[in-house]
């Protein structure tokens, strides 16, 4: 289960999501709007991927 | 009656979202901290009413690091691009708006705006009801209006004085005003009636501006000074 990157990503994410909730400048919203919400998705997708290979690797899926 | 007062939506909604983000950074941080003999230890961990492996304990944590708390967090941060938007302090947000926020609270100003807020006309969210159009599509063309705006200010990619891209549909003053019996006393309202509801005249042209003149708004002219100083915001009086 290495998921460096995923969380890597989801930690950028945060961060930028957290700062924006708190301060809700256009700067802050244009980069969680175009950057921390589609960085969730990839992260998830990727995540979700992990997922589905390793259920495939054990013969679940 | 409540011994203490509730928290007002915005407080609740910051509280949650950095919460939400707090867990989430040490949840991703427990995920890289995983060695790859943890993911074989039959160790049993105690989840409070229930007991798990090892394994099974960090790939939930996994799944709540990189699924679910940011489904969560993105809910509730979304509060400030849908909700926190339609208040005259998200307009603000961006001193291209600065000009018509100031006017608009300015009680000596004629503007439409400033007369519908001192006259609180509308009582909250001034800028936009009056710049959604009606209905779900009116709606959410505002919220795409919306990402196009945010994404020329932060990239310096507007020319000032900044000006309304498309038509101000006469059905947003419509909506309110044709419905009162001051509007229907006018006769010059019934003789361009069809041309308001078409919209092949403006409302403006009988009754004013709405907002600071372009030549207000442009920089270097005689207002621009004072229309530019960052605006306390206030409830209508």
């Amino acid at each position: 289960m290495n998921l460096t990157v995923q969380a890597v990503g989801a930690i950028v994410g945060f961060l930028v999501t957290t700062l924006f909730v708190v301060h809700p400048t256009p700067s802050l919203m244009a980069l969680f709007v175009f950057v921390a919400q589609p960085l969730f998705l990839i992260v998830g997708l990727m995540y979700l991927k992990r997922v589905l290979r390793e259920l495939r690797e054990r013969d679940v899926l | 009656m409540l011994p203490f007062p509730l928290p007002s939506l915005l407080a609740v909604v910051t509280t949650l979202g950095v919460v939400l983000g707090v867990v989430g950074i040490l949840l991703c941080v427990r995920v890289l901290l995983v060695k790859p003999e943890d993911l074989t230890s039959s160790r049993p961990v105690r989840l409070g009413i229930a007991t798990v492996p090892k394994a099974a304990y960090l790939k939930l944590l996994a799944f709540a690091a990189l699924l679910a708390v940011p489904a969560a967090a993105v809910a509730v941060a979304n509060y400030h691009v849908f909700e926190g938007v339609e208040e005259v302090r998200g307009c603000a947000g961006c001193h291209t708006m600065w000009p018509m926020v100031n006017d608009m609270q300015d009680p000596q100003s004629d503007t439409l705006a400033a007369r519908h807020f001192r006259s609180r006309w509308i009582a909250e969210r001034q800028c936009y009801h009056r710049h959604s159009d009606y209905g779900l599509s009116g709606t959410a063309n505002a919220k795409m209006e919306g990402y196009r705006h945010l994404a020329r200010y932060v990239t310096r990619t507007y020319p000032e004085p900044i000006r309304l891209r498309g038509r101000y549909l006469n059905r947003n003053c419509l909506n309110c005003h044709a419905a009162m019996a001051k509007f229907e006393q006018v006769p010059s309202h019934h003789t361009v009636g069809d041309r308001l509801d078409a919209n092949r005249m403006t409302c403006l042209n009988c009754h004013g501006l709405a907002h600071p003149s372009p030549a207000d708004r442009t920089p270097g002219s005689s207002g621009y000074a004072r229309l530019m100083l960052p605006p306390a915001l206030r409830e209508p009086r």
